[in-house]
């Protein structure tokens, strides 16, 4: 399947597209690849590119004063990653990476507005769409404020199955926003609590 | 009725490496590399002989889990030691052989052994998967150390060299290795100038990777060292002439016949039992490795 036809799958699970009508609005989306650990953004810079991953691991982070890297979002296939400071004309905080060789394909930053003059609905897809992100935030912000290191453990493996066959584990420590040592007592425990059983 | 001879589909080249944690340096043969029936065995990893510097960093593959078939170590130089969260653990010499049965489930790390990193010197290992029939992929997980002077020994007519049986069989010869369905695994060693014959069922997928050497097969095709010749399901009988002093790794097997997913460290029949797999590994019930 070309690349492309997976953003239209990921468009057509989510509202009625015809395959024409993404024809008409496709033209601006291009395909990159990047070799592992390729850093795409840094601090200080600006990037109005939206990724939709459709092979590898990307992933944003900030480095705090220590050189210690904290973790915001992991982005496997068919999640979408962005910086939006730079939607703003202001500088990234964030570093944008690759943790795989990864196959993506640019979203043009106007892609949603310009895609509603030939599909008015795409609209309201891009609202629900960043409505979903808010509502992923507050639950994180939440999570990192009041959750347990199990608790947000057990979360991440629901959202993210098959990275911790992936990562290291310090990086999921890192956007757990617990210690390595931390994470490897938890999942001690629910060996504990679970093997052979 | 006379056996039919078992001819050579292609001569393969080692693919390009790539590393395994940082501390094995391997070509896939399949099912990366080259796409070739090889079933029952799924995998073959190949570390060619390389020199190791002296070193005292730990260099290896650290905890990871294994979970529906079987990984065979075969060492030809250097030392891994291995831990597994079933309680084993050991050290894999020249010579020895490690067959591992993660069935159910298992996390386990490889290592080159502490003295042998310190010292440094030539490395070269064989790790193979076996797949397992659907009924035995949830069975309880094993593990059978093989030590170099346990293996199986058949001698070549006059002195022409020995045939190390390490699963199945070889002119009566039974190798020490159990295996859940038909297959054979062996270690031939032909001196220059001199022969053997192998014969396999048609139907069982066959091939051969020279670890030393160089071999002529059936008369007609020649392989060197790290090449893997692939064996046609079209007869059963396979001469080699070694033209050089050879080590062969010979592995047939009967194919088992059953849909396959694979993601990762896992393999099973169909994408649900991967999803319990991923599922069961994230929540413990693999056990638990420091």
């Amino acid at each position: 399947m070309p690349f492309i036809n997976q953003f239209k799958a990921y468009l057509q699970q989510k509202i009625a597209l015809t395959d024409e009508q993404f024809e008409l609005i496709s033209g601006g989306i291009t395909v990159k690849t990047f070799a592992k650990n390729q850093v795409i953004l840094s601090p200080g810079e600006t990037s109005i590119k939206t990724y939709f991953v459709v092979e590898g691991l990307m992933r944003s982070y900030s480095m705090d004063s220590k050189g210690k890297i904290h973790i915001i979002q992991f982005a496997p296939e068919q999640w979408l990653l962005s910086e939006r400071n730079s939607f703003f004309n202001q500088p990234s905080d964030f570093y944008i990476d690759t943790t795989e060789p990864v196959t993506a394909l640019v979203i043009p930053r106007n892609f949603f507005m310009e895609a509603s003059t030939h599909v008015p609905c795409i609209q309201d897809l891009n609202i629900t769409m960043l409505n979903n992100s808010i509502r992923f935030m507050q639950k994180r912000i939440n999570m990192l404020l009041s959750a347990t290191a199990e608790e947000r453990y057990l979360d991440f493996i629901k959202l993210y199955p098959n990275l911790t066959l992936r990562v290291p584990q310090w990086m999921i420590a890192s956007y757990l926003g617990i210690t390595p040592e931390s994470l490897s007592r938890v999942r001690k425990d629910l060996a504990h609590k679970h093997f052979n059983k | 009725m006379e056996n039919k001879i078992k001819s050579v589909f292609s001569i393969l080249d080692a693919p390009q490496p790539h590393m395994v944690g940082d501390g094995f340096r391997v070509s896939n043969f399949f099912p990366g590399g080259y796409k070739i029936k090889m079933s029952p065995f799924f995998l073959l990893d190949y570390n060619a002989k390389v020199v190791l510097p002296p070193t005292d960093e730990l260099r290896g593959v650290g905890v990871h889990p294994h979970r529906g078939f079987e990984t065979v170590t075969i060492a030809y130089h250097g030392a891994v030691a291995h831990h597994d969260s079933a309680g084993n653990s050991g050290v894999i010499y020249p010579g020895d052989v490690q067959w591992m049965t993660a069935a159910g489930g298992i996390l386990h790390k490889e290592y080159h052994e502490k003295e042998f990193s310190s010292k440094g010197g030539p490395f070269q290992m064989v790790q193979l998967w076996v797949n397992l029939p659907a009924k035995d992929k949830m069975s309880k997980p094993k593990y059978q150390a093989i030590a170099h002077k346990d293996l199986a020994l058949a001698e070549l007519k006059d002195n022409d060299g020995q045939v190390e049986v390490i699963a199945g069989s070889y002119n009566g010869v039974t190798g020490p290795a159990t295996t859940f369905t038909p297959l054979h695994v062996y270690n031939a060693k032909i001196k220059a100038g001199k022969s053997a014959v192998f014969s396999f069922p048609a139907t069982y997928n066959t091939g051969f990777l020279v670890i030393e050497g160089e071999i002529s097969i059936n008369g007609q095709d020649t392989a060197g060292g790290s090449q893997f010749v692939y064996f046609k399901n079209d007869g059963e009988e396979i001469s080699v002439e070694a033209t050089e002093d050879s080590l062969i790794l010979i592995l047939s097997g009967e194919p088992i016949q059953e849909p396959i997913a694979q993601y990762g460290p896992f393999l099973m029949n169909n994408q649900q039992e991967i999803k319990q797999a991923i599922s069961d590994y994230n929540e413990g019930k693999f056990g638990y490795l420091e």
